[in-house]
């Protein structure tokens, strides 16, 4: 009892120390050496262009919402630092006070003004409705009663077409939802009207087409902030002075040849925005980020994360075979939770809801929390049945020869149970690597999200998303060969 | 904390004493207060029926089987398991300190599986003992040389005959420099044509002047070998006395039924 109370602690300790010292080298936050402006965190989707998106020659975070609220923080003296989240997240993300300020055209309503602290618009535009090229009978909200819809669930685009009575399909972003729309499986979207044209002007797709107009009504988007935020007001008078100086316009007709910050704005015209790709050309471009995310986001937090959940699994195993009621109750309830909880779920309670009670983790903090927690679950119930493989003469005979319990497991029982753990480990390492395409949901840009960002700026989904399984699949390749050779390792005392 | 501090008794020319051991599996009670006396160089035997507890008593002597009651001491270390603490420090202590004064050698011969016969043989001497490499390595080269294995050191277990592992873990137990060495059915897992080779390395043991306890079938090498033997019945001692008196001449009834069968077994 006391050897796995002692390793529980040590574990625990390796934890933390883990979890402070890497991610410091991991963190995407620039910091001049001697920069003391307030860090205001903007909330963005980075899939939503022409607002908020990764150019696709040198893959940085562009758009127009994101050169509007830069030109607000040089006017506000702020330092910026981007979080990209999905759209869905992204008002979770700001109560979470993950995020300070969501850039990312949010249209103002009703409900929105009671929860938020909403600035000045800064962009009139209209809704249009947006279906398959040749689609019949769809041309106003009236006509898309009962038809499905593919939207983010909590954009006001979405309320648009729920008040119509359409079915929502939910989605992550424009470019999806485009997809869905073009492959059949959802009837049309609802969404801004420059964000149509620049999909169209994008992606050269002739597959979607402007059904018409969503309404009537001009739609006005803003800042938003927590209530009562003070940074609000300052925003606010930076709007203004942006206004009144040109900026904003000037920034508007950089992008679409009009000043949308105005009402009646005339015709946004996208024509001159980026050029469209051939597939091959989006192909070619995405690669290299998507290698660099492999091998700076996925890999490292893959090898860590297993790296940390391996000791936890150790300590819970050991928990559960030392008889102790107390140290085996408290492993097997950890490796209850974790088995039978979905990882997805574990990382929103890990990144969204410990903050609410005052536990704040970087984003790569949290996943590698979460990931470290979920392998040692798993593992646990491997590294405890490989332990007991060991046959029992084998620790009595550490035991006559004067080892103690920790001498005995290091040097007789792993070495041992190793042969019968490193299968069945390696299939959780293959997994952890796969699971890690689901860290976009707390913000963490790993290969799956930079697929998304690339795929977000056309429609070549099937060969980004091919790439991207690719990649993967080398990796897993190599593990499997790495497997191999240690299994051949492990066996060469062993009768063949 | 109780003081459990022990006055061993004086030994004078004895190595092993127990004293009233006790010991319970359960509702099985094994041991029914066992005493025992072997003096330095001598080589005792249990033998009896199985499921009489002779095994037992030697995993009492190391500790592999903790006794409910009594005292064992070998040479100068003694614990008295009646009042020893179940668990903590001071206990593991004690045990860990009366272990290091035996070798044990068990039945279906326990070698390291991942290790070299002579990382085998090295691994109480150097990481438990942390004597220096050199020294430790020449002893047990000796000691494979003694037992007739010199050339098999850079060998796995798997790639050795049943004789030769048991051999091996008979130098894996002699390089602990033990106060006295125990065998439990040393021979019983052999196949019958490698059960001499085993045999005669024990009887070198034995004539060398180590001190041994032995649980064995092998009555015959028992006449030979024994300086006492111990006939156990139901967790006590029936009979005892020297070998030509407990098989050549035993008075218990028990006794000869056991020794008929043994001997005899048609």
């Amino acid at each position: 009892m006391r050897h796995a109370f002692r390793l529980l602690v040590l574990s625990v300790a390796g934890l933390f120390v883990g979890l402070i010292v890497l991610p410091a080298g991991a963190a995407n936050a620039v910091a001049p050496a001697k920069d003391d402006r307030p860090v205001v965190r903007v909330g963005t989707e980075g899939t939503y262009p022409p607002f908020s998106f990764h150019d696709q020659n040198t893959n940085k975070l562009t758009g127009f919402d994101i050169e509007v609220i830069k030109a607000v923080a040089k006017k506000a003296g702020w330092r910026l630092q981007f979080v990209e989240t999905t759209f869905d997240a992204i008002f979770t993300a700001l109560e979470a006070k993950r995020i300070d300020v969501i850039a990312n055209q949010v249209t103002l309503n009703p409900e929105r003004k009671a929860k938020y602290g909403l600035g000045t618009t800064y962009t009139y535009s209209h809704g249009v409705i947006v279906v398959k090229t040749g689609t019949k009978g769809i041309k106003t909200l009236k006509d898309i009663k009962g038809k499905t819809a593919a939207e983010s669930t909590t954009t006001s685009w979405a309320d648009v077409a729920r008040k119509a009575g359409a079915k929502i399909q939910a989605v992550e972003g424009f470019s999806q939802a485009a997809q869905l729309v073009q492959q059949g499986r959802a009837d049309l979207l609802i969404n801004d009207n420059i964000a149509a044209l620049d999909y169209l002007n994008t992606t050269g797709s002739k597959k979607v087409e402007i059904a018409g107009n969503a309404g009537s009504a001009v739609s006005e988007q803003v800042l938003a902030f927590r209530k009562g935020d003070p940074r609000l007001a300052e925003s606010n008078k930076a709007l203004a002075e942006l206004k009144a100086d040109g900026t904003l316009k000037k920034i508007s007709e950089k992008y679409f040849k009009a000043d949308v910050s105005v009402p009646n704005n005339g015709k946004a015209d996208l024509s001159g925005g980026r050029k469209a790709r051939s597939d091959s050309q989006v192909v070619k471009d995405a690669a290299g980020p998507m290698l660099k995310k492999l091998l700076v986001a996925t890999i490292p937090i893959t090898i860590i994360s297993f790296a940390i959940g391996l000791v936890l699994a150790v300590a819970a195993a050991l928990g559960r075979i030392s008889g102790d009621r107390i140290f085996s109750g408290i492993a097997r309830v950890y490796i209850s939770i974790i088995r039978g909880t979905p990882l997805l779920v574990q990382l929103f309670i890990v990144f969204y809801g410990l903050p609410e009670i005052g536990v704040k983790l970087s984003p790569w903090t949290s996943a590698i929390l979460a990931l470290s927690l979920n392998v040692g679950g798993y593992a646990a119930e491997v590294v405890r049945s490989a332990i007991l493989s060991v046959p029992k003469g084998q620790f009595e005979a550490a035991s006559t020869v004067g080892m103690g319990y920790w001498q005995t497991l290091r040097r007789i029982v792993f070495p041992q149970a190793a042969r019968t753990a490193v299968p069945p480990l390696s299939n959780t390492l293959i997994s952890l690597l796969k699971d890690t395409s689901l860290l976009a949901v707390v913000t963490v840009t790993e290969l799956t999200r930079q697929a998304q960002f690339a795929a977000a700026n056309s429609s070549a989904y099937l060969p980004l998303y091919a790439l991207a399984a690719f990649y993967y699949w080398v990796v897993c390749f190599g593990l499997s060969s790495v497997q191999g050779r240690l299994e051949t390792r492990l066996n060469r005392f062993v009768a063949s | 904390m109780t003081d459990i501090q022990q006055t061993p008794a004086d030994m004078g020319d004895l190595r092993v004493r127990a004293i009233g051991i006790e010991k319970s599996f359960g509702d099985n009670h094994v041991l029914r207060g066992i005493d025992f006396e072997a003096a330095a160089g001598t080589t005792t035997v249990l033998i009896g029926p199985s499921g009489s507890g002779k095994t037992t008593i030697l995993r009492s002597l190391n500790v592999l089987d903790r006794p409910d009651r009594g005292t064992v001491q070998i040479d100068h270390v003694a614990v008295d398991f009646t009042t020893l603490p179940p668990k903590g420090g001071v206990a593991r202590q004690q045990i860990a300190k009366l272990r290091a004064q035996s070798g044990m050698v068990f039945q279906s011969h326990n070698l390291f599986p991942h290790k070299t016969v002579l990382e085998n043989v090295l691994e109480g001497p150097v990481q438990v003992q942390k004597r220096p490499q050199e020294e430790a390595v020449a002893e047990a080269r000796d000691l494979l040389e003694q037992v007739g294995l010199s050339a098999k050191a850079d060998q796995y277990p798997f790639q050795l005959s049943g004789g030769q592992q048991q051999r091996v873990g008979i130098a894996r137990a002699l390089a602990l420099k033990p106060r006295v060495v125990l065998f439990d059915e040393p021979t019983s897992a052999l196949d019958p044509e490698l059960v001499g080779e085993v045999l005669s390395v024990i009887k070198d043991l034995v004539t060398e002047g180590w001190t041994t306890v032995l649980v064995t079938h092998e009555i015959r090498f028992a006449e030979q070998v024994a300086d006492q033997v111990l006939f156990l019945d139901g967790g006590v001692v029936v009979e005892r006395g020297t070998s030509a008196q407990v098989i050549g001449d035993p008075q218990e009834d028990r006794t000869k039924q056991f020794l008929t069968r043994i001997l005899d077994p048609a």
